[in-house]
């Protein structure tokens, strides 16, 4: 991987003459037509970033250009509020994905590397489940979490979305450990290690980057969920960001100020896993393509 | 390091011994796997009380007419007979969701696609690099920013697009977009102008950087336009990425109803109805679980079909 990434920067590098060369013969219309599409993807949000410095009676006044003075402080008062809801995507994000990465990283080890009777008709049982969609299970489900008494607790999001989350996760996980060479796991056995130590570590440790990727997808998966949220949780404190934004923005919609500074503050902890994670980002967006 | 040490197997021993563990009696072989049942015990756990059994309560339950708490009658086929025939809303509600899917295919498909050429065309690695990161970066923003952000782009009074039309003098154009029956399924549709989908891009353009460049090559040493190398070349050659995204988003445009729960909740009256929000309608506000419950089976048949439609006519054509 790094190999790769080195070998591509190197072609890259061009002189300084090279660039501005290439840039006249023909890239500069496509990179203005490309900014474009790129300003009015951001447009939105350059838009907020405005008004969110702006107090009521500036906004009547002057929506859009900059007003001054810069209200910083509608970015504290949105933030005493938003702060509570990334504590709760944390939180219940966190936990799921992690309860995702163990149960599937288990069962596609299973499926992946070892034999036992029914192993094609489990996996088809699971496989099935790719054809069922969210909307068919969401008012038994709802009924389920009532009935167990989850309503208003973390665990009324993170159990179900263990269960639905680790079905894609397992799929990745398994073609991953089914491509790894035998020959390793072999050996182990050979050497005395029980087909736990094989899981922890041979096939654990040679798939972290493939665990990154099911961990990004599993995370952007949760963190955007508004629907499910919205009908376990009653209480505002418990509530993840998505569902809570869109409470807060109903809640203060005319204060256009401090509306726009929440939806800000709350883009921030994503963008902070993306830098720290790009790689596995754009490996798990594009792994849809990986034929299942 | 034990590994290089062990001579590889022959095949014909190793095929010996597959046949000697078939040959085991059931029962030794399903107590020899027992760690395997053990690693999908939590799994199966967790699909049977989360996923199985709310699927299969969800057909069940769409044949009865269903409140929690109270008693439910059984009406059999009734809750899809009516559904079918009588239900102008979910009729209706269909109609927007074909229209939605339709478009989101159109618009992912060919604003990636332009997308994606134009960055494959690039000469400069770094823009080509650049603009590569710049299109997958919105994804990390949370997908109800952008909701909100275009409901107040639609806003009446201060919306930017009124008064972007006011100012360039097209004052009768404006209108409370998301109020107004006539155009409310429109502006739900049109939202997140200009439809830059990161996903769908990197997708494409993988895809484009794949094809080897001699083919390319000895087109245009051969007379080829830029046009005939986009049209006879790439385009064929990427088919299997484009039918990819294309089914991705017909089975999400299906379900999907977040964007008009979070702008609309289908209203106007009912002019952004769509199916799932529609049974949320019904099972949440009016509390009738069970015809629900036949909207979910509705959207699980319809899913069930486009999977088999894909894995029968789309994903086994290779090129």
């Amino acid at each position: 991987m790094s190999a790769a990434g080195t070998e591509t920067r190197i072609q890259y590098r061009r002189s300084r003459g090279e660039q501005v060369g290439v840039f006249l013969r023909g890239d500069w219309w496509r990179i203005v037509l490309l900014g474009l599409f790129l300003v009015g993807g951001i447009a939105p949000l350059v838009m907020a970033f405005l008004i969110s410095l702006k107090t009521i009676p500036q906004f009547a006044r002057q929506p859009f250009a900059l007003t001054f003075p810069l209200h910083w402080e509608n970015y504290g008062f949105a933030f005493e509020i938003v702060l509570e809801f990334i504590r709760n995507s944390i939180i219940i994000s966190g936990v799921t994905v992690l309860g995702v990465l163990l149960l599937a990283s288990l069962s596609a080890y299973a499926f992946g590397i070892l034999e036992f009777p029914a192993r094609q008709p489990l996996f088809y049982l699971v496989l099935s489940l790719m054809m069922v969609p969210s909307a068919m299970t969401l008012i038994p489900s709802f009924v389920l979490v009532k009935d167990l008494g989850l309503m208003n607790t973390y665990w009324a999001m993170i159990l179900p979305w263990i269960a639905s989350g680790q079905v894609f996760a397992m799929f990745i996980l398994r073609t991953f450990f089914e491509s790894l060479p035998k020959e390793l796991f072999d050996a182990a056995r050979i050497d005395g290690a029980s087909e736990w130590q094989g899981y922890w570590r041979i096939a654990l440790p040679l798939s972290k980057s493939m665990l990154g990727v099911a961990a990004i997808l599993n995370i952007l998966g949760t963190w955007n969920n508004l629907i499910w949220p919205y009908l376990t949780i009653q209480r505002q404190t418990l509530l993840p960001l998505t569902p809570g934004l869109w409470a807060y923005q109903t809640e203060y919609f005319t204060r256009y100020g401090l509306t726009m500074a929440g939806l800000l503050i709350g883009s921030i902890p994503l963008v902070i896993l993306f830098v720290f994670t790009s790689r596995w980002f754009v490996a798990g967006l594009t792994s849809g393509a990986i034929k299942v | 390091m034990a590994v290089k040490e062990m001579p590889a197997l022959p095949n014909a021993p190793a095929q010996a011994a597959d046949i000697q563990e078939l040959r085991k009696p059931l029962g030794r072989r399903i107590y020899e796997g027992r760690v395997a049942y053990t690693m999908l015990a939590p799994t199966f756990v967790f699909l049977l009380i989360f996923m199985y059994y709310p699927a299969l309560l969800g057909l069940y339950r769409s044949a009865f007419k269903w409140a929690p708490g109270l008693d439910s009658d059984f009406v059999g086929l009734g809750n899809f007979v009516q559904l079918f025939t009588k239900d102008r809303v979910f009729l209706n509600s269909m109609d927007h969701m074909l229209q939605l899917a339709a478009w989101y295919v159109v618009s992912t498909v060919g604003v990636s696609l332009f997308i994606a050429v134009l960055i494959h065309r690039l000469r400069g690695g770094r823009a080509q690099y650049t603009f590569r990161l710049g299109m997958i970066l919105p994804v990390v923003i949370p997908a109800i920013v952008p909701l909100m952000l275009w409901k107040f782009i639609y806003d009446v009074k201060v919306g930017p697009l009124n008064l972007f039309l006011t100012w360039i003098g097209l004052e009768s154009w404006t209108r409370a977009w998301l109020s107004d029956p006539n155009v409310a399924l429109y502006a739900v549709m049109l939202r997140n102008f200009p439809w830059v989908d990161g996903v769908a891009i990197l997708i494409l353009l993988a895809g484009l950087q794949a094809i080897p460049y001699e083919i390319v090559e000895s087109a245009m040493i051969d007379g080829a336009t830029e046009m005939r190398r986009f049209w006879s070349i790439e385009l064929p050659l990427i088919a299997g990425q484009i039918k990819l995204i294309s089914v991705l988003t017909i089975m999400w445009g299906v379900q999907e109803f977040t964007a008009v729960f979070a702008m609309t909740q289908g209203g106007p009256i009912n002019s952004t109805m769509v199916p799932g929000m529609w049974m949320f309608w019904n099972a949440f506000r009016i509390n009738k679980m069970g015809y629900a419950s036949a909207i979910g089976v509705v959207l699980f048949l319809l899913t069930l079909v486009l999977t088999l439609i894909n894995m029968k006519y789309i994903t086994t054509e290779e090129y």
